[in-house]
């Protein structure tokens, strides 16, 4: 295998052994390839700029830098602008380990002959790359070798690598396909120890459906930081995309004036649920609550019901699915019925039998430590919200909502990522 | 919302307070406690004759904090982060070591000053350190101080007693001015520590870093920065005016009578016009607030720093599995420095100065890679510093590096 580190500053000798130059940097194209090609060499030869050369002049890398033409008539190379140039711009720069799903330093970079072309392979990330670079390799494998250590290296495949350089659209558009396969919440985590300016830039190519996804998982910081760089149509979409709850508490985070206009630009019907979560506090059952719940008149069968589930619009957009709330045309609450019951019961049943006045509820202003202690104690996967006064239904706290004071989801949102912040 | 009537200058009073955040923590953290322990050294051994040096390095500290801040406001990434981007492998592990070094002086210093403020109180050593390390340690670990970060801060708020002496003690401002500007200064060695030791508690290289990632984590952006700047001048000049205070009353108390501060207890009758004989309480409890408060904040943020650089996994989010070199360099550093502080026979007082020191002779190395990146195109594209700007961190730079090579090639000279 050849290291980038091995190469750089390393005399370059033409066919006939005349000294070229010194090796400045290396220059890849393709970077969605998995193994991206090297198009062309820097070398320093004592002018100003870098003289490039064209890749196919090159006839090894390793041990020593040869190239196959007499120095007369070097082929230069004409960059077209998205070349990635390997020491300049890869080397010792953070990039997502997409596999790992976690940030990570470049400390070499890992370079494979095919065919007699050059390409990039990998990426080295560990201690060893470390060593290396400082000189203190064979050391260290002596070292390991005395203590019967295993020598690793810790080389990431190229493909499973998103660079997070944010000026070059072509490169950037890579990152953004390779970054949207993880989990949202890994996405999040990553942005937040990212730099904003760079997680900005890698958020603006993501559909609205994504960047909502991610934005819910992400800590607060970056959700401002986020929403504010977006066009406000754009904001107000993702924010349209998001959950509620989790919309009306980035909101209200924001100035009242631009959080106003935000929900001015949204659908009539998503800006009515937000606005509704946004006249309680954070901390309460009204605050956390989302307010797409499932639900069918009490007066149905239970094939009724079953048949509404399927083909009403409203109930389709339902995520949380586990029980169906029973409602009168008022929409008051008149009973409850899991999913698991409403499937496995005779189709010509009345709903009415599953009228209760004694259901689990809360209102919107349970503090949200109450509702946890609720669903704990029934077992409940979610619990509905009910105004006390009309008794009508709101919505529901789902569990993993609910248990969010004792267990948050994102973590980072407690955590200071610098102490004395 | 109802809009409450305010004058115009509370209003604009209340608008600058909120503009203040990292620059004046940053700041205020010149008067922890090898801080206060170096000034009323420099007061009690040479009077008024250091004052000229804290005029200077406010302006210093100024110019070089600015551009730390403006470099956290442009990349949005840490010190450590561009060193290793621009600068490479062994530039980045020659700057760490050197951070790590100037860091871990500082940490066994405020060690020191806990113990010191214990052994005010009559506890011993052997008892405040370990406790109160295993405390903050694991109050830090658990992320969550919020709280004791307030009370720490109130307690730290006794340095403004300083301020309250000065008034209280009338010192001879004539002398004063006088001797700031015409200072009697003779480069002995001890005067030559001295001087460092007052540079490298105001002016440190873990300041640097911790502002600047400060306000690349708060987001800040160009067209906020102003606020920023703002924050980062007043909150110099705040700590400093404090320095200056406690150089003032150490000359006018200490100096006056003769007494040359050994330790603690010599220090903290400086502020016996303002507390009499509760001055030793007043001065242990400022003392170990300031320290606390250090520790809560050095260990984490050197550990981030070398993390940052070498692209270790990091972060109190992570396991210890997943994180073993930050934690265990955390830890590292707390222990390594409690031990230091618990040698039997270790000169408290004398420890936090030399740390200091230290910080200065080492803080060049910093400075000269901040220079250069804070006038990089490629970093910081049209925010790159002014011709000002540079002439006067250049100038400060040679200045602690003039004093350094006084302080070593000093023996040869008097060889010859």
């Amino acid at each position: 295998m050849i290291y980038l580190s091995k190469l750089l500053d390393q005399k370059v000798w033409d066919a006939f052994g005349h000294v070229v130059g010194k090796l400045d940097d290396l220059l890849v194209d393709n970077t969605d390839q998995t193994m991206p090609p090297i198009t062309a060499i820097g070398i320093k030869d004592g002018s100003p700029q870098p003289k490039l050369i064209d890749a196919k002049d090159i006839a090894t890398l390793w041990p020593s830098i040869t190239l196959n033409v007499d120095i007369s008539k070097l082929d230069l190379f004409q960059p077209v602008g998205h070349e990635l140039y390997l020491k300049q711009r890869a080397l010792d720069q953070q990039i997502v380990d997409t596999e790992g799903k976690r940030l990570v330093r470049v400390n070499d970079l890992q370079i494979a002959r095919k065919n007699n072309r050059f390409y990039l392979t990998g990426v080295d990330v560990g201690g060893t790359g470390l060593l290396r670079r400082l000189g203190l390799e064979n050391l260290a494998k002596s070292v390991a070798k005395l203590l019967k250590k295993r020598w690793k290296t810790h080389v990431i495949p190229w493909e499973d690598v998103a660079s997070i350089e944010h000026d070059d659209p072509l490169r950037l558009k890579v990152s953004q396909d390779r970054l949207v396969q993880m989990e949202p919440a890994d996405i999040a985590s990553i942005l937040d120890d990212l730099d904003h300016h760079t997680s900005k830039a890698l958020l603006q190519g993501f559909t609205d459906e994504q960047l909502a996804d991610t934005l819910e998982e992400a800590s607060a910081e970056v959700q401002q930081a986020v929403i504010s760089a977006l066009q406000p149509e754009r904001a107000a979409d993702v924010l349209e995309e998001m959950d509620p709850d989790e919309a009306a508490d980035l909101l209200a985070d924001m100035d009242d004036q631009v959080s106003e206009q935000l929900l001015k630009l949204m659908e009539d019907d998503d800006e009515e649920d937000v606005r509704i979560l946004l006249r309680y506090p954070e901390d309460s059952s009204g605050g956390i609550m989302t307010t797409e719940f499932a639900s069918v008149p009490g007066n149905f069968t239970v094939e009724q019901a079953l048949h509404h589930l399927r083909t009403n619009e409203e109930a389709k957009d339902d995520e949380f699915m586990f029980y169906v709330y029973l409602l009168d045309q008022n929409k008051r609450l008149q009973g409850v019925i899991s999913l698991r019951d409403l499937v496995t019961s005779p189709l010509n049943q009345q709903l009415s039998n599953w009228f209760d006045d004694d259901t689990v509820i809360v209102n919107p202003l349970t503090p949200q430590e109450e509702a946890a202690y609720l669903v704990a104690k029934y077992n409940l996967m979610a619990v509905p919200v009910i105004e006390p006064e009309s008794n009508v239904m709101l919505g529901i706290v789902t569990v993993d909502d609910a248990l969010d004071t004792v267990l948050p989801t994102a973590w980072k949102k407690k955590m200071p990522r610098f102490a004395g912040r | 919302m109802k809009k409450m009537k305010l004058p115009l200058w509370l209003k604009n009073f209340l608008l600058f307070l909120s503009i203040l955040g990292p620059g004046l923590i940053t700041a205020s953290a010149d008067n922890d406690a090898p801080g206060i322990a170096t000034y009323s050294m420099v007061g009690s051994n040479y009077g008024y004759n250091f004052l000229w040096l804290i005029l200077v390095i406010t302006v210093g500290e100024v110019v070089i904090l600015e551009m730390a801040a403006r470099m956290g406001a442009v990349t949005g990434k840490g010190t450590a982060d561009l060193i290793r981007e621009k600068f490479g492998v062994k530039m980045t592990t020659f700057a760490m070591f050197c951070l790590l070094i100037a860091n871990l002086g500082t940490t066994v210093a405020e060690f020191a000053g806990i113990a010191s403020a214990g052994e005010l109180f009559g506890i011993s050593k052997y008892v405040t350190v370990p406790i109160l390390a295993l405390f903050m340690g694991l109050l830090i670990l658990r992320g969550n101080y919020k709280i004791i970060e307030k009370i720490l801060i109130a307690l730290s708020l006794a340095a403004l007693s300083y301020i309250a002496t000065v008034f209280i003690i009338k010192p001879d401002w004539g002398v004063i001015l006088h001797d700031t500007i015409r200072p009697q200064i003779q480069l002995s060695r001890d005067q030559i520590i001295s001087m460092l030791a007052v540079i490298g508690t105001t002016i440190t290289p873990w300041a640097i870093f911790y502002l600047q990632a400060s306000v690349a984590d708060k987001g800040v952006s160009m067209e906020g920065y102003k606020d920023t700047r703002i924050d980062v001048t007043f909150g110099s000049a705040w700590g400093n005016v404090i320095s200056a205070c406690i150089i003032i009353v150490s000359a006018a108390t200490l100096f006056k009578a003769g007494i040359r501060v050994e330790d603690a207890k010599d220090a903290a009758m400086a502020l016996a016009p303002l507390a009499g004989g509760a001055s030793t309480v007043l001065f242990a409890v400022g003392l170990l607030g300031a320290s606390l408060l250090s520790v809560s904040v050095l260990p984490l943020s050197t550990t981030y720093a070398v993390c940052e650089a070498f692209g270790f996994e990091r972060g109190l989010n992570r396991s210890f599995r997943d994180a073993p070199i930050f934690y265990g360099s955390f830890i590292g550093i707390i222990v390594l420095s409690v031990l230091i502080v618990l040698i039997p026979g270790m000169p408290l007082f004398q420890m936090m100065i030399l740390s200091q020191t230290l910080n200065a002779v080492l803080l060049p190395v910093i400075l000269a890679l901040v220079l250069k990146l804070a006038n990089d195109r490629a970093v910081m594209g049209n925010y790159r510093n002014s011709k000002v700007t540079n002439v006067l961190a250049i100038a400060i730079t040679f200045l602690i590096v003039f004093v350094t090579a006084v302080l070593l090639f000093e023996p040869l000279i008097e060889l010859i």
